[in-house]
């Protein structure tokens, strides 16, 4: 499944569309292995306060509520990435198949090994967290306390065994105990050797503090001993955890998820030391990242349920000739249709065509901001920042960049090639702000430079079929102003993480509940968020709307009254020269023709059938509705046009 | 578009038109035929049956036409070289050895449009046709023109508009003059720009401006597509009396031409076929070389009792499903449609943001162009007044949008277009994210730095000092394309408006297509300058920004990294935990190494990175390598399957890289060749060729090159045969 399937697509993109690269970045793939604390003061419960709204969680629970949550996240964000939930300090001791206590790893519980997540990992982290049953005694700490080096070892094997070759592994420690060998110096020195193990071995490990009751969770005391820099880390990365805790309106849960999340997500590349060339005989190093891109739902996949379990059915293809018998790869040629034939390429040919330059990133100039034309937008952007691999100064040089485009409103327009044979294309090179800053315009985005894909004029579409002359604006605009301002979206910008994708979470919702065999949710029992506030919308502009479709009525009527003055003041007028009458006269037949209304009458009085089939076609083409088949297709499927649509 | 098209191209194949002119090197003919094959390649390409072409060729040694036949006079030497058809490689091919000089030049180029004019006539009858004559010629031949303006009358009623491109021709307007003309030719030239002017659709011009244009990108044109037809609402119309519908039509702006796409093909090697079609236009396939492939599916699954551990499974036998996780879901075909979350066709409006909180590198994709429904009075003025108040008010709309039952809802933000940049009033959209959409990539500040210890710098190698940042500015300032373009009079515009930025990778690709159809053995055309003209800074401005330029290069001091410093024990940056403890030293102590001491199975990758670290002599570390081969190999033997691949491919490619950086590649290349005899002789408990071809080969854990480590003795051609 992992590589030659990347390698076929690899193949198929070849010849199709760059869109594909991203084929490189999956093949990164990414394991979390979540190390939970399970002890006295994880399971202690917050102090009541009487509050409502107050935490109610303890530590622990807080903790596996965020495995939990960030399991099914990755399940449909990540569907290829591993994850995995190991407790420690429980008086019971799980690893792999050997239930008792005789482990190696003694007072480490395996809950769910790593791998890809399935429903039962889901269902497992869901009863502990929500049915509050702990049947097999699992949260139960230990008496002795755990030896530290004995978990770091565990971790190892996990990694080792399960995600041998991932490009991508990560222990994610999560404990409020800042000294969990107070004055043993010995086991302390274990542990430091086993997580340099851990650290040769290629594994990084977070850590996320939990501190309560305004204790603060001191780092030095063991885990600065434990924890390295991720040599993956950009230059210049703050490398300190970050403490959860709950207070100032956030409970511990929100708190946490929140430390998580932020470094949950594997930080995978696009692409690495891409030369840009800023300037002729200036250039640095970059690398580009996908932080925006459209997460859609799993593709179906065949299923054979002969036997025992259902499996999934792996389709191979062969190519095969007019006689079934099958081609080589070494007979296979690329060929583009021309003429009813096939126009073929050798292989070197083919590179050669595509072959569009190096891979690079040169600007070639600056613009305002504004020339950018507003409908100037056919894919994604990409987010690029700086590395010091290659050119030593990159950063400060883009930095000086990214400064002046924000200071000035101006973008970069540059020829951009992401790597050997991708497409080339021009893009903007738009900075983005601080994400902290107060003013942030997208706080969810991290600040640097974006490559804003330019348009080709191939991907522009003609308007020449719409006509719409420009109006000047009257008091209907005025009116409609109010409205404006009194809808405003909260902060006054739209800020995605408002807005889940409802399709996408209906669909693992259905597949949750199958795969879990519980009961089909019904639509009302999921929000959607992309829904207006209809009842608020009514409360707050319900009045202006009212008056301002009272003056539309009224207003449209007289335009209506003196469109038809002016088409029999045109009718009767013969009196033109004979070119420009010629132009009238088709306008005028188009005119009728077109018209929804002589459409509609056409059609009750059955006569759309005497029209020709050009004319059909024409007005057909200019409502959008497909002109293939016969006439009695056509006026078909005009009828139908003409009544789910007049 | 898809229009019905008649084109006849009258070509002139008098004997002068193999003459050489104007320091040309090629003949009159084939200049001309540069522009007419280009034209007639290009019907080709677009295999549409409804494009008919004809050819008459005139001066040609013999004469075939209705007209002559019919014994009217003056048709003599003109020739239907192709009646009107459409337009095959088959048809190209047959017509390429027909255009060639003949040894006269007495014919009449009025009587070949009046031959080509019935022939259109013929063929079209009254029906719905684009119908056009091409005439090329160096109009050296003897023209009547008694009969011009009954010519012209009669074209203007059939409808056929014409085109006369003459080698040579004057033509003020592109500039073009040429001075020694006869007199015969400067006579003519005037009769056929007369006729053309009488012409309600005519073209008359010079072949050289007309081969010059060949360069420029056609683009091609696609019928509109009307995505969504109906209202566009705030509120909810069907439960509140206030809420608003306006009926609006839904259009592409943008949308993203591809490249010509290819199909697997294998070059014909089987019994002559005689009723081959090609399945997507069905035009029949005579002379082919290359025969199109199908793709045949089979299916299997593991089965560990079958043979090979796959069992084939019949097509009617598979049932759909998803992967929750790792978890397979299957549907019933029933339960299927419950996946899909189910929407009603709807475009309503969420709420309103400031034009300033937009930043364009947020939308998702291409862009979509809204209108009022046509001669509806009521939503043309709602819509308008909705898009000047947008702009009035500098706003954006965002609206939620389901084109139709049961699609996916999507997010659009409606921006404001009061015929400011297209001539049409309108809002444009484009498509915004989901909160699934964006991923949260941490990156450190760009205009601080901080450190470890929560302190914040803004002074630091890592950003620029005034001096820099002036340079940058000033070098910024210096390279400003918006007035650095001229438009067609001259004066200032923008440089490289989209307009003018053509898709290299289409119209080259198309271009090379065309040409290998024309001429099958010419090498592959170089790339078109038009489309490459964007790919570097103007030369004209980089001249002028020079001394910014090189302000900003000393400001920058940046760089280049050598290439990687070999390094080789223990140079190699000690590597601590945040506390700075010497964990070398810690290791040393708990971890005593003697020669004898194993490397174990299970810790090996850090143990064995550990030996290399510290290691001071040769012995240790072939010691060290020779274990963890050991380790590789029964790795390999114990898996059941593939069970194990993955990791002892990660031991090899880690025993790779410590090798390589301890300078000791030989012991990696000589152990990888031992491997891979092992692997492929079945050595290791089985059939192991999967660990090979999957593994080492497809995971790049080859041989090491001098490329990668400068003393190794196999050569770059040896490592790619060895993984053969």
């Amino acid at each position: 499944m992992s590589w030659r399937k990347d390698e076929d697509e690899r193949f198929d993109a070849d010849d199709g569309d760059e869109e594909l690269d991203e084929n490189d970045y999956k093949t990164q793939k990414d394991a979390v292995l979540f190390a939970i604390d399970v002890s006295k003061s994880m399971l202690k419960p917050p102090q009541p306060t009487g509050d409502k709204k107050a935490d109610k969680d303890s530590a622990l629970t807080a903790a596996l509520k965020c495995a939990y949550q960030i399991m099914q996240q990755r399940i449909i964000a990540q569907p290829r990435d591993m994850m995995g939930v190991l407790l420690f300090g429980t008086q019971k001791s799980k690893f792999r198949d050997d239930s008792g206590n005789g482990t190696g790893y003694p007072h480490c519980y395996l809950l769910s090994d790593l791998d890809i997540p399935g429903a039962e990992d889901v269902k497992k982290l869901r009863e502990l967290v929500e049915d509050d049953e702990d049947e097999d005694e699992i949260l139960v700490p230990s008496k002795e306390p755990v030896v530290m080096s004995n978990m770091l070892f565990c971790a190892n094997q996990v990694f080792t065994t399960n995600a041998a070759n991932f490009g991508s592994r990560r222990l994610f420690i999560v404990t409020d105990n800042d000294d969990p060998h107070a004055g043993d110096k010995q086991a302390k020195s274990s542990a430091a050797v086993r997580a340099k193990d851990l650290y040769d071995l290629g594994v990084i490990i977070e850590l996320f503090p939990i501190s309560r009751e305004d204790k603060k969770f001191d780092l030095s005391k063991f885990y600065d001993d434990i924890i390295y820099r991720d040599p993956a880390a950009e230059v210049g990365e703050s490398g300190g955890p970050k403490t959860s805790k709950s207070g100032d309106g956030l409970t511990l849960l929100n708190s946490l998820i929140s430390n998580i999340n932020s470094k949950q997500t594997p930080k995978r590349s696009y692409f690495s030391n891409l030369p840009f060339e800023l300037a002729p005989g200036l250039t640095i190093s970059i690398k580009g990242y996908i932080p925006l891109n459209r997460q859609t739902p799993s593709r179906a996949c065949y299923v054979y349920e002969g036997e025992e379990q259902a499996q999934v059915v792996q389709s191979e293809t062969a190519q095969v000739d007019f006689a079934a018998r099958t081609v080589e790869k070494s007979e296979l040629r690329k060929g583009y249709k021309f003429g009813g034939e096939h126009i073929c390429f050798k292989p070197e040919e083919l590179t050669e065509l595509k072959q569009m330059g190096k891979k690079t990133l040169r600007i070639i100039g600056f613009k305002k901001r504004s020339k950018i034309p507003s409908w100037a937008s056919v894919k994604k952007s990409i987010f690029i920042f700086p590395s010091e691999e290659q050119y030593v100064g990159s950063t400060r040089v883009f930095s000086a960049l990214w400064q002046k485009l924000l200071k000035d409103d101006k973008v970069g327009i540059a020829w951009f090639v992401a790597r050997e044979n991708a497409h080339p294309v021009m893009v903007a090179i738009f900075p983005s702000g601080n994400p902290d800053d107060e003013e942030a315009n997208t706080p969810f985005l991290p600040a640097g430079l974006w490559l804003y894909p330019l348009p080709f004029a191939d991907d522009v579409r003609s308007t020449d079929h719409v006509s719409a002359p420009a109006r000047p604006a009257d008091d209907l605009t005025d009116q409609m102003r109010l409205v404006i301002q009194n809808l405003q979206l909260p902060k006054a910008m739209y800020d995605p993480r408002k807005y889940p994708n409802p399709a996408l979470q209906w669909h693992y919702k259905i597949l949750q509940a199958k795969a879990l065999e519980e009961e089909t949710p019904e639509t009302k029992d999921m929000p959607d968020l992309t829904l207006p506030k209809f009842k608020q919308i009514d409360k707050r502009v319900g009045g202006y709307l009212a008056e301002w479709k009272q003056m539309l009525a009224k207003k449209a009527r007289n335009l209506q009254e003196d469109r038809a003055v002016k088409r029999e003041f045109e009718d009767d007028d013969d009196e033109r020269p004979a070119k420009r009458l010629k132009t009238t006269q088709k306008a005028a037949n188009a005119g009728p023709a077109n018209s929804n209304a002589d459409l509609k009458k056409a059609f009750e009085q059955g006569t759309l059938s005497k029209m020709t089939v050009a004319e059909l076609k024409d007005i057909m083409a200019s409502k959008g509705i497909s002109t293939a088949g016969r006439k009695a297709d056509l006026v078909e499927r005009l009828e139908e046009w003409i009544e789910s649509n007049l | 578009m898809a229009d019905k098209e008649a084109t006849v191209y009258v070509i002139d194949l008098g004997e002068s038109m193999a003459d050489c002119h104007n320091g040309r090197d090629e003949s009159d003919l084939d200049f001309a035929m540069r522009y007419v094959w280009d034209k007639i390649s290009t019907t080709v390409a677009a295999s549409r049956k409804t494009w008919n072409v004809g050819v008459v060729g005139l001066n040609t040694d013999k004469t075939y036409n209705n007209e002559n036949e019919k014994g009217l006079a003056g048709y003599e030497h003109i020739s239907v070289i192709q009646e009107l058809g459409s337009m095959t490689m088959t048809s190209l091919r047959a017509l390429q050895p027909k255009i060639k000089p003949s040894r006269t030049s007495s014919a009449d180029a009025i009587s070949a449009i009046v031959v080509a004019m019935g022939m259109i006539q013929v063929f079209t009858k009254k029906l719905k046709y684009k119908r056009k004559i091409i005439l090329v010629t160096n109009g050296e031949a003897g023209i009547d023109d008694l009969q011009s303006e009954d010519v012209a009358a009669m074209l203007n009623e059939v409808g056929i508009e014409l085109v006369v491109i003459g080698v040579d021709f004057d033509d003020a307007e592109y500039g073009f003059k040429e001075e020694d003309k006869s007199q015969q030719k400067r006579d003519n030239e005037k009769i056929l720009k007369t006729l053309v002017d009488q012409c309600e659709n005519g073209v008359f011009g010079t072949m050289a401006q007309a081969v010059e244009e060949l360069a420029i990108p056609r683009i091609k044109q696609v019928r509109p597509f009307k995505a969504y037809d109906g209202p566009l609402t705030l509120g909810d119309p069907a439960k509140y009396e206030s809420a608003l519908s306006i009926h609006v039509e839904r259009y592409f702006k943008t949308k993203r031409a591809t490249p010509p796409s290819a199909s697997n093909v294998t070059t014909f090697n089987g019994p002559t076929q005689t009723q081959g079609r090609d399945e997507d236009n069905d035009t029949p396939m005579s002379g082919v070389e290359f025969q199109p492939v199908k793709q045949l599916r089979t299916y299997r699954v593991d089965d560990a009792k079958a043979a090979g551990g796959k069992k084939d499974i019949d097509s009617d036998d598979l049932a759909k499903g998803y992967k929750y996780g790792r978890t397979l879901v299957p549907f019933s075909e029933s339960e299927e449609a419950m996946v899909k979350y189910e929407t009603v066709k709807s475009f309503t409006i969420i709420g309103f943001v400031p034009m300033s909180s937009y930043e364009p590198f947020v939308n998702m994709g291409e862009t979509g162009l809204i209108v009022a429904q046509k001669l509806n009075e009521e939503a043309e003025l709602g819509l308008s007044a909705l898009i000047h108040a947008l702009h009035e008010l500098e706003s954006y709309a965002v609206a939620r949008y389901v084109n139709k039952d049961n699609s996916q809802p999507q997010i659009l933000l409606l921006k404001p277009n009061p015929a400011i940049e297209d001539d049409v009033e309108c809002l444009y959209d484009v498509p915004l994210p989901f909160a699934e959409d964006v991923r949260s990539y941490q990156f450190p500040p760009l205009d601080k730095v901080l450190t470890i210890t929560g302190n914040v710098l803004t002074e630091h190698r890592l950003l620029p000092n005034d001096n820099l940042q002036q340079a940058m500015s000033d070098y910024v300032d210096a390279m400003d394309l918006t007035d650095f373009g001229q438009d067609e009079d001259g004066n200032a515009a923008e440089y490289a408006p989209i307009d003018d930025n053509y898709n290299p990778v289409i119209h080259h690709m198309n271009q090379a297509i065309r040409n290998r159809a024309v001429n099958p053995d010419a090498a592959l055309p170089p790339v078109a300058d038009i489309l490459t003209r964007f790919t570097h800074p103007p030369e004209a401005l980089v001249a002028k920004a020079k001394s910014e330029i090189n302000g900003l290069i000393e400001a920058s001091e940046v760089k280049k990294v050598p290439p990687r410093v070999q390094g080789r024990r223990g140079r190699k940056e000690t590597v601590k935990p945040l506390s700075g403890l010497d964990i070398d030293a810690l290791l040393g102590e708990s971890r005593p190494r003697t020669k004898k001491t194993p490397i174990s199975t299970e810790n090996a990758i850090p143990e064995f990175k550990q030996i290399l670290e510290t290691a001071e002599d040769d012995d240790t570390i072939e010691n060290a390598a020779k274990q963890m081969g050991d380790i590789i190999r029964k790795l390999i033997s114990d898996s059941f399957a593939d069970v194990l691949y993955p990791r002892a491919a990660e031991n090899l490619r880690v025993l790779r890289e410590g090798l390589i950086n301890m300078e000791v590649p030989n012991l990696y290349n000589k152990f990888l060749t031992e491997l891979k005899g092992s692997l492929l002789s079945g050595e290791l408990n089985g059939d192991r060729r999967e660990m090979w071809f999957r593994w080492v080969v497809g995971g790049r854990l080859g041989l090491i090159t001098p490329d990668e480590s400068e003393v190794s003795a196999v050569s770059d051609v040896e490592a790619k045969a060895f993984l053969k």
